[in-house]
């Protein structure tokens, strides 16, 4: 396919332009704007309380921003524009963009009542309303690129971190999204079960998904990673290709939050 | 010697709670009596679960408005005693509905009973379900919202699966309760166990053995269901999800 033949390729995946959320009287996040182009795999790094969580909760709209805006290859997220005017969107158009973004979270949040294979179907069938053969197949897909297809039949509660871990990715592709969002993915993790969970991402990089990964996994940020945004007191202090933010960065803050966490 | 003193304790009375034979010549009039409280306890647990439920909703809407209507609904019908309520809708009730609608109105005793403790106990049930609710972690939830899924879909796939295993337990223990609470509607004149009772006793001018058989069929009734939802509830602990 010639470029540009999709006339959303062309557009960023993920476009926010000056971002602010409060949760009462504190301010969270101070005017963001970044882009996320297709195959990008954006790492998302600060110390904690910078607002990052906040951030990648904001770009599937789990968060309300209070102000700005969230795109998803050019289509407002959140909100219409109805004759120049900004109008709330209702829930039903936020649900059609959030199928194109996946998520996955610290706490895997798989759902305990329903098997592997149940959860990671779950959508395809009652959201995208897929046959069930047909989302069947998907997910088993999904689950053999997590390597867990042994797993289908057990409850979550039976699996390992890692596993549930990389259920809960199996889950998020079975929606086909665009983008996928990381929260912290490994910081539940003990070290053994944080390696199986990143060669997961690893490979889903490679394979061409766009991500954005918030971590504390320096190393895959710099393996894999395309860009770092550096995140203090919820503004981006710095934020370039990986390999710049993370070996020779300008701003003094993200030197000393490299040396503290890279010791 | 002084003479034996007659003032020690009354074996005959004590004799009389445990004999059992009166209350055995009228059995049949007696358990038709407890079918009676069976069949209250029946729909008042129906129409307490399945307006508890409602209710529940309505407690957990987003919209301030119908949050406000359920609590109201809930605190009303929690600190109403449970006799106070039944002579309200068996006596009071019709006369306001008369009113309203212009027709007479009259509710059977059974049907006053029924609707008393069922709304009575709606709201424990209401609030039985709404803790079950509340109860699933946020994270499911988002979960949910982040592949898509609207409200309805989180409640009825997510939220209300987990919930009712977990609030089962406490749903049965309201539902022992309420049988419990069954043994006021002969107040009104439905003809239930205590309500025969009464009129045999009126009868065979036998209150102490009759009163005391009773009272203790409707322990053993009760210790029995408690028992048996003791059990399940320690089955339904002990088993993890599958």
């Amino acid at each position: 396919m010639p470029p540009n033949a999709d006339p959303e390729s062309s557009q960023p995946v993920v476009k926010v332009v000056d971002l602010h959320k409060s949760f009462g009287a504190l301010e969270v996040l101070k005017g963001i704007s970044f882009e996320v182009h297709r195959r990008d795999v954006v790492s998302i790094i600060g110390a904690s309380g910078s607002g990052k969580s906040t951030l990648l909760r904001c770009v599937n709209h789990l968060e309300v921003p209070t102000s700005g805006e969230v795109r998803i290859s050019g289509r407002p997220l959140g909100f219409r524009l109805d004759g120049g005017r900004r109008r709330p969107d209702s829930l039903a158009g936020i649900n059609r963009i959030r199928m194109d973004i996946g998520m996955v979270f610290q706490q895997f949040n798989l759902w305990p009542h329903m098997t592997v294979l149940q959860n990671v179907m779950e959508a395809p069938v009652y959201v995208r309303r897929l046959p069930a053969a047909e989302a069947r197949d998907i997910a088993m897909g999904n689950l053999a690129k997590v390597d867990l297809l042994d797993k289908r039949d057990e409850c979550p509660a039976r699996l390992s971190g890692g596993q549930q871990q990389r259920v809960a990715i199996a889950r998020a592709l079975a929606m086909q999204p665009k983008v996928m969002l990381f929260d912290e993915p490994t910081s539940s993790l003990d070290p053994e079960l944080t390696a199986e969970v990143l060669a997961a991402m690893r490979d889903l990089a490679r394979d061409g998904m766009t991500m954005m990964v918030v971590t504390h996994e320096m190393g895959f940020a710099r393996e894999v990673s395309t860009n770092v945004i550096f995140l203090h007191d919820g503004r981006i202090e710095e934020e370039g290709d990986a390999d710049h933010v993370l070996t020779k960065p300008r701003s003094e803050r993200c030197r000393q939050f490299l040396s503290r966490v890279l010791r | 010697m002084p003479p034996p003193t007659t003032a020690g304790f009354d074996f005959e009375s004590l004799r009389q709670v445990f004999d059992f034979s009166y209350f055995w010549s009228y059995r049949e009039v007696l358990l038709s009596g407890l079918l009676v409280n069976f069949l209250v306890f029946g729909f008042a647990a129906l129409l307490a679960a399945g307006s508890g439920f409602v209710v529940c909703l309505l407690r957990v809407s987003r919209s301030r408005a119908a949050r406000g209507i359920g609590t109201f609904y809930v605190e009303l019908f929690r600190n109403t005693p449970e006799y106070v309520f039944l002579t309200w809708v068996h006596f009071v009730l019709p006369l306001v509905l008369t009113r309203l609608l212009v027709t007479r109105v009259n509710f059977a005793p059974t049907l006053s009973a029924v609707l008393a403790l069922g709304l009575c106990y709606s709201g424990y049930f209401a609030e039985t379900f709404r803790t079950g609710i509340l109860s699933i972690p946020r994270g499911h939830i988002d979960a949910g919202r982040a592949v898509a899924m609207g409200r309805a879909l989180i409640m009825r796939r997510i939220i209300l699966p987990q919930a009712i295993r977990r609030v089962l337990p406490e749903a049965l223990n309201n539902s022992v309760s309420l049988f419990k609470a069954t043994s006021i509607v002969s107040l009104i004149a439905v003809p239930d166990l205590m309500y025969n009772v009464v009129n045999v006793v009126q009868y065979e001018m036998r209150p102490l053995p009759l009163y005391s058989s009773a009272a203790f069929l409707f322990f053993a009734i009760l210790f029995m269901l408690s028992a048996l939802v003791q059990a399940l509830t320690e089955r339904w602990r002990t088993r993890a999800w599958g």
